[in-house]
C-alpha cells in the first residue's frame, strides 16, 4: 500500500544541529566529576600567578627542573597517603618510613655493596614491611589506624635513629660509585629528572588503578561504606591490609629516590613529612574524604603547597612566617573548597533545568471531534486484565491474539487469547519496558527505559541488543548511554528504528523534559546484522512513537511536546524529517498501523490554552520549578487522553475518547487486531478492547509487517 | 511578594497538618441532594432555609421533603435570618429581597441600585440593621477565578437600615465572602483570596489560613469557617507572575483559567498539576487539586481547632456555607450539590 503523501511537498521540520545554551553548559560542566578539583586547581593558578608577580625568574626552566628534582619525595608520599585515606585509613608513619627506607637504600648500596636493582627491591621491601605492620594491626586486627600508625611512626623513627647513628660514618665515608645509581639520582630524561618521571608513572598507575582495576574499586568501596562493601562480598580487612602494604611500598620507593639523589641521611630526614603530605592531600581533596581516589586532585594540592612553600623559603622569609602564611592560605583554600562542594549540587540542581520558549501549532483538523463535541466511543470498550498489569505503556498482539505488555516493575507479560483473563510473566527485563514490536523471527524487540534495546524470544530468553549510541559531537555531557528508549519499529531489512526520548532526563523525570521544552531526544537505528547503533536524527523534541508506513518506505515519529507527527524517508534519512501533521489536540505517544491503510495515534494527554501559554514563557517555568513543589507544577492534562485515527495522508478522520472520568484516560498505545482495538496506558492497570466497525476482521499487525508466513 | 531588593519570596507553606490534618469526614457525612445550593440559615422556629438556584426552600427536619419558601427572579447569593424571623435574601446583580417568616415579601429594606455589585453574605445586627458583604464581582460563578488574579479591592461591607439608609463601613475589601458578628456584635469578614479574617476596619484578625475562604459562622464554642477550596502553591506562585496571568486573562476563556474550582470534574480544557495525574484511573487522595472540601472549626479567638475535609479524590468540595441545626453541623457542598449533615464535635479530637 503506497503512502498517501508526497514526502518532498511536506513542510520540513527544523532540527537544530546543536543546542546552544550557557545555562546548559554550566550545568553540564558542574555535573562532571573533574569539577571536584576546580578549587584546588584555581588555588594552584592563583599561587602560580602570585609567584609570577612577586618573583623574578622563579618559573625559569632551570628552577622548574630543580623543583622537579625534589618533587618525587613528597609526591609519592602524597599518593601513598591517598591510597590509605581512600580506604578509610590514615598513615602517620610515612615520614619515619621514608627515612628508614632511605637508610635501607644507603645501607644496601654503600655497606652491603648490592647491585642497584637489589637495592631498589630491598628498599621497597623495607617500606612494605612497615606497611605490613600497619596493615596487619590496623587492617587485619581492626585496631584504629591513627593509633597504629602513630605507634609505628615512633617505633620506626627510633629504629631509624639507632641504625643511622650506627652506620652514618660508614655510609658517609663510602667511596662506591655506580652509573645506574647516579643516573637515577641526577640524570635527566627529556629534560626532566628521572625521579620526576617515576612520580608521573606512579601517578598514572594509581589513576588507572582507581579507575579501572578491581582492587582500586574495592579500595574506594571500602572507604565509601565499609559495611556495604562487606555485604557486597568485598574482603574488607584484606583490602585495608593491602592498601597499607601498597602505601608502604610507595614510601619505600620515595626513600630510594631520595637516597639515590642525596647519598646521605640526617637526623631530620622525613621529619614533618607526614604533616606536609597530609596538608597537600587535604588541600587536594577538600578534606579527609574516604572513598575517593582523586590522584589528579591530590597532585594539584601537592603542587600548590610545594610551590608556595618553596617560593616563600626561596624568597628568604623566616620559617615561622612561612608557616603562618602557609596555614592561612591553606585555611582559605579549604574554606572556599568546602563551600563550593557543599553548594555544587544545589547549583547544579538549579541550573540543570533549562527551559526554552516554543510554540506549538494551534489545534487543527478536529472540528466536531473534540471530547466535548463527540460521543465517548471508548465508553463501549471492554476492560481486560484489571489489576494484573501495572502500566502497560505499549500493547502488542501476536497472530494468535495473545497480548504482550511491559510493566512498571520491569516485567514483560503475556495475556493469553482468547479470554485475555490472566497475565503471566514472559520475561524479567529490569528497567521500564515501553515500546514493543515483533521482528521477522517472531521475537519481541522491546524498548526499555534505563536499559536500552532488548529482544525477548517467546520462550522468555532475554538479550540486550544495545544500550549505547554515538556521542553527540558538541555535547559536554556524555550522552552515549541510551536513557529513555521509548518506541520502535522494524524495517523490512531488519533495521530497528527506535527513539531515545530524552538524553537528559530519566524515565522518572520525564515531566521535566516537557517543562524544559528543548529538543533533547533522538531517533536511533540498530542493525542486528552488524550490531551497530547509529543516530538517525539528533535533537528532536521528545520523539516518542515510531511506525513504519504500510509501504515500508517511510517512518512516522511522534514529536510529543510539539503535538505533531514527523515523517522520515528511509531512503533519504540524511534529509531529515518533515511534518506529516501538526496541531494535534494532545500529546501523541505511540503510532500504529490501521487495517484500512491509515494509522492510530495514541494521545497520552491533552493540551490546553493555559499550558500552551506557559510553554511560550520559559522564565515562568524555570521560576516555577524553583519555587513550587514538583507535585504542584503546572502541567499538560494527563488525566484525559484518547486515540486519533489518521488516514494515510495524515488527516485526522476520527477520535476516540472515554468519558471524562472513565477508566481509559491516559492512552499511550493501541493496536488493531482482527477488528478490535487494544488500548494500553502507562499509568493504568488495565487494557481496553474496543470492537471496531468497518475494520478488516482478518487484519493483524505481524502479518502486515512480515506477511502470512512471517 | 516583592522584598526590598525586588526579589520575589517563595509562597508560604500551606500544608494541612496538625489540627488541620487530612481526613475524609465530609465524604463520610450524610448527604441530601439540593439543586444549586449555596447558602443556609436556621430560622428561629427551627426550620432550615436553603438557597437552591433562584429559590429558597425550607426543611422542617433532616430528611423531610423540602418546601418552597420563596421564588426569586435571580440566583440567590446570600441568606440570613433575624432573631425575629425576618429573612434577607441576596440576589445576583447586587439586589436584596426581604421576607417574613411565612415567605411573604416585607416592605422597607430598599437597597439602592448601584450600592452593591453582588451581595454574597449578610447578617442582622438588629431587627433594624442589616450588614451586607458585597464581593465586588457581578457573576457569582466566576468569583473564584477572577478574585485570584485581581489585586483590586472591589468588595464592601455595608450597613442597611430598614429605612433604606446605607452606610459603607469599609469600601475596599478584597473579595469578602463571609460575615459573622462576634460576641460584642462587631462584624468579622472572611476574605476569599487573601485567606484572612478582618474586622470592620479591614485589619486582619487571623491570616495565613490554608483555604480560599467562604462564609464564617459563629457557634457556641467558636466559629465554623467554610472554605471554597484549599490554597494552592501553584496559584499562589502565579500571583507573582503578572505577565503570564495577564496573557492568560487576555487570551483564555475564564472557564479555563488556572484558579480554585468548585467541582473536581475532569475536562480536557483544564490544566492540571503534575502530582494530580491519575494512577490506575484513580485520583490519589493526597494529589494536588484546584477544588477541595474544607470546613475549619475555630475557637472564639479564631484559632483553628479542627477540620472536616473532602480530599482530592472526594467530591464534596467547595463548602460555601455552614450552620448549626438541630444539634448537628449542616454544610453546603457546591461541588457535589448537597447539604451535608455532620455530628457536632466530630471533627474536634
Amino acid at each position: 500500500m503506497a503512502a498517501d503523501f508526497h514526502f518532498a511537498s511536506l513542510p520540513a521540520q527544523r532540527v537544530p544541529r546543536l543546542v546552544v545554551s550557557p545555562r546548559r553548559l554550566l550545568a553540564d560542566v558542574l555535573s562532571k566529576g573533574w569539577v571536584e578539583s576546580l578549587i584546588p586547581f584555581v588555588a594552584l593558578i592563583c599561587a602560580v600567578c602570585g609567584i609570577l608577580l612577586a618573583t623574578d625568574g622563579y618559573f625559569a626552566p632551570s628552577n622548574l627542573r630543580n623543583l622537579a628534582q625534589y618533587a618525587p619525595d613528597g609526591g609519592l608520599i602524597v599518593i601513598a597517603l591517598l591510597v590509605v585515606v581512600a580506604v578509610g585509613g590514615i598513615d602517620l608513619s610515612v615520614g619515619s618510613n621514608f627515612a628508614m627506607s632511605a637508610f635501607v637504600a644507603l645501607f644496601c648500596f654503600h655497606i652491603l655493596q648490592l647491585p642497584v636493582a637489589a637495592v631498589l627491591a630491598l628498599t621497597i621491601l623495607a617500606g612494605a614491611l612497615v606497611g605490613t605492620v600497619n596493615g596487619a594491626i590496623a587492617g587485619l586486627l581492626g585496631c584504629g589506624a591513627l593509633l597504629t600508625t602513630l605507634g609505628t611512626m615512633i617505633t620506626v623513627r627510633g629504629l631509624y635513629t639507632l641504625a643511622s647513628q650506627a652506620q652514618l660514618v660508614e655510609i658517609s665515608s663510602s667511596a662506591r660509585m655506580d652509573d645506574t645509581w647516579d643516573w637515577i639520582g641526577f640524570e635527566k630524561v627529556l629534560t626532566l629528572p628521572v625521579g620526576f618521571w617515576v612520580l608521573l608513572v606512579v601517578a598514572a598507575l594509581a589513576f588507572v588503578m582507581f579507575r579501572q582495576t578491581r582492587f582500586g574499586w574495592h579500595l574506594l568501596a571500602v572507604g565509601g561504606n565499609r559495611k556495604a562493601a562487606r555485604h557486597g562480598g568485598i574482603r574488607v580487612r584484606q583490602t585495608i591490609f593491602l592498601s597499607y602494604l601498597l602505601a608502604g611500598s610507595l614510601v619505600g620507593l620515595a626513600g630510594f629516590l631520595f637516597a639515590a639523589r642525596q647519598n646521605s641521611i640526617g637526623s631530620d630526614t622525613g621529619i614533618g613529612m607526614e604533616f606536609f603530605a597530609l596538608t597537600a592531600l587535604v588541600v587536594g581533596l577538600g578534606g579527609f574524604v574516604p572513598g575517593r581516589g582523586a590522584v589528579v586532585s591530590v597532585l594539584i594540592g601537592f603542587t600548590t603547597i610545594y610551590v608556595l612553600n618553596n617560593a616563600m623559603v626561596n624568597a628568604g622569609f623566616r620559617g615561622d612566617f612561612v608557616q603562618l602564611s602557609m596555614g592561612a592560605i591553606i585555611i582559605l583554600i579549604l574554606a572556599v573548597d568546602v563551600k563550593f562542594r557543599k553548594n555544587r549540587h544545589r547549583l547544579l540542581a538549579s541550573t540543570y533545568l533549562d527551559p526554552v520558549a516554543f510554540e506549538t501549532d494551534a489545534v487543527k483538523g478536529m472540528q466536531g471531534l473534540m471530547p466535548d463535541e463527540t460521543a465517548p466511543k471508548l465508553r463501549d470498550a471492554t476492560i481486560l486484565a484489571v489489576g494484573q498489569v501495572d502500566g502497560p505503556e505499549d500493547v502488542l498482539l501476536d497472530k494468535d491474539g495473545n497480548i504482550y505488555c511491559g510493566s512498571r516493575d520491569g516485567y514483560l507479560f503475556r495475556i493469553a487469547a482468547p479470554g485475555h483473563e490472566k497475565a503471566e510473566v514472559l520475561a524479567k527485563l529490569g528497567g521500564r519496558p515501553l515500546g514493543l514490536a515483533f521482528d521477522r523471527q517472531n521475537r519481541i524487540v522491546v524498548c526499555v527505559a534505563g536499559m536500552g534495546l532488548m529482544r525477548v524470544s517467546l520462550d522468555g530468553a532475554v538479550e540486550l541488543l544495545t544500550d549505547q549510541a554515538e556521542r553527540s559531537l558538541f555535547s559536554v555531557q556524555d550522552d552515549t548511554t541510551i536513557r529513555m528508549a521509548d518506541d520502535l519499529d522494524i524495517a523490512p531489512d531488519g533495521t530497528i528504528f527506535f527513539t531515545d526520548a530524552s538524553k537528559r532526563y530519566d524515565i522518572e523525570n520525564w515531566g521535566l523534559d516537557l517543562l524544559e521544552g528543548r529538543p533533547n531526544g533522538r531517533l536511533l537505528s540498530f542493525d542486528p546484522a552488524t550490531g551497530q547503533t547509529r543516530t538517525v536524527c539528533d535533537n528532536l523534541r521528545f520523539p516518542n512513537g515510531v511506525c513504519l508506513t504500510h509501504d515500508g518506505k517511510y517512518l512516522l515519529v511522534a514529536s510529543t511536546w510539539e503535538c505533531s507527527i514527523l515523517v522520515f524517508d528511509l531512503a533519504r534519512l540524511r534529509e531529515g524529517p518533515r511534518v506529516l501533521t501538526s496541531g494535534l489536540p494532545g500529546y501523541p505517544d505511540n503510532i500504529n498501523r490501521a487495517s484500512d491503510g491509515g494509522y492510530w495515534v495514541a494521545l497520552a494527554g491533552m493540551r490546553n490554552p493555559v499550558f500552551d501559554a506557559a510553554m511560550k514563557n520559559p522564565q515562568l517555568r524555570r521560576r516555577m520549578t524553583k519555587r513550587v513543589p514538583p507535585t504542584n507544577w503546572l502541567f499538560g492534562n494527563l488525566n484525559i487522553g484518547g486515540v486519533l485515527k489518521i488516514d494515510g495522508s495524515g488527516t485526522i478522520i476520527d477520535a476516540l475518547w472515554d468519558t471524562p472520568d472513565g477508566p481509559l484516560y491516559m492512552i499511550t498505545s493501541m493496536r488493531e487486531h482482527e477488528g478490535a482495538l487494544y488500548l494500553g496506558g502507562v499509568t493504568n492497570n488495565k487494557i481496553g478492547r474496543l470492537e471496531l466497525t468497518g475494520a478488516d476482521p482478518g487484519w493483524c499487525g505481524p502479518t502486515s509487517y512480515w506477511g502470512a508466513q512471517g | 511578594m516583592m522584598n526590598l531588593v525586588g526579589r520575589t519570596k517563595n509562597p508560604p507553606a500551606m500544608t494541612l497538618e496538625g489540627v488541620l490534618g487530612p481526613n475524609s469526614r465530609l465524604d463520610e457525612a450524610e448527604g441530601l441532594a439540593i439543586d444549586g445550593p449555596d447558602a443556609v440559615a436556621v430560622h428561629p422556629d427551627g426550620r432550615l432555609l436553603v438557597s437552591s438556584g433562584k429559590q429558597v426552600v425550607v426543611l422542617p427536619s433532616w430528611g423531610a421533603a423540602s418546601e418552597r419558601f420563596a421564588m426569586l427572579d435571580a440566583a440567590v447569593t446570600a441568606l440570613c435570618v433575624s432573631r425575629s424571623g425576618q429573612v434577607a435574601v441576596g440576589l445576583e446583580g447586587g439586589r436584596l429581597a426581604m421576607f417574613d417568616s411565612s415567605g411573604q415579601p416585607l416592605n422597607g429594606w430598599e437597597l439602592p441600585a448601584g450600592q452593591a455589585v453582588s451581595v454574597v453574605d449578610c447578617a442582622f445586627r438588629s431587627d433594624d440593621e442589616l450588614l451586607l458583604v458585597d464581593c465586588g464581582y457581578p457573576v457569582a460563578r466566576e468569583v473564584l477565578a477572577r478574585a485570584a488574579w485581581d489585586a483590586e479591592p472591589r468588595g464592601k461591607l455595608l450597613s442597611l437600615r430598614r429605612s433604606g439608609e446605607v452606610e459603607v463601613i469599609h469600601g475596599k475589601l478584597h473579595a469578602p465572602m463571609g460575615l459573622s458578628l462576634d460576641q460584642a456584635g462587631r462584624p468579622q469578614v472572611s476574605l476569599l483570596e487573601r485567606a484572612a479574617i478582618v474586622d470592620e476596619r479591614g485589619a486582619a484578625i487571623r491570616s495565613g489560613l490554608p483555604g480560599y475562604l467562604g462564609r464564617l459562622r459563629q457557634t457556641q464554642q467558636g466559629y465554623l469557617l467554610a472554605c471554597l477550596a484549599r490554597r494552592d502553591p501553584l496559584i499562589e506562585f502565579l500571583k507573582t507572575e503578572r505577565g503570564f496571568v495577564a496573557t492568560m486573562k487576555d487570551t483564555v476563556d475564564v472557564a479555563h483559567w488556572i484558579a480554585p474550582r468548585v467541582s473536581p470534574e475532569f475536562s480536557h480544557d483544564f490544566p492540571i498539576e503534575l502530582g494530580a495525574t491519575r494512577l490506575f484511573g484513580e485520583v490519589k487522595p493526597w494529589a494536588p487539586s484546584f477544588s477541595y472540601g474544607l470546613l475549619i472549626e475555630m475557637d472564639a479567638q479564631l484559632v483553628p481547632v479542627g477540620s472536616l475535609q473532602s480530599r482530592a479524590n472526594g467530591r464534596r468540595h467547595a463548602i460555601s456555607d455552614v450552620a448549626i441545626w438541630d444539634e448537628a453541623i449542616v454544610a453546603v457542598s457546591k461541588g457535589s450539590g448537597e447539604l451535608l449533615k455532620l455530628a457536632r464535635g466530630c471533627s474536634v479530637s
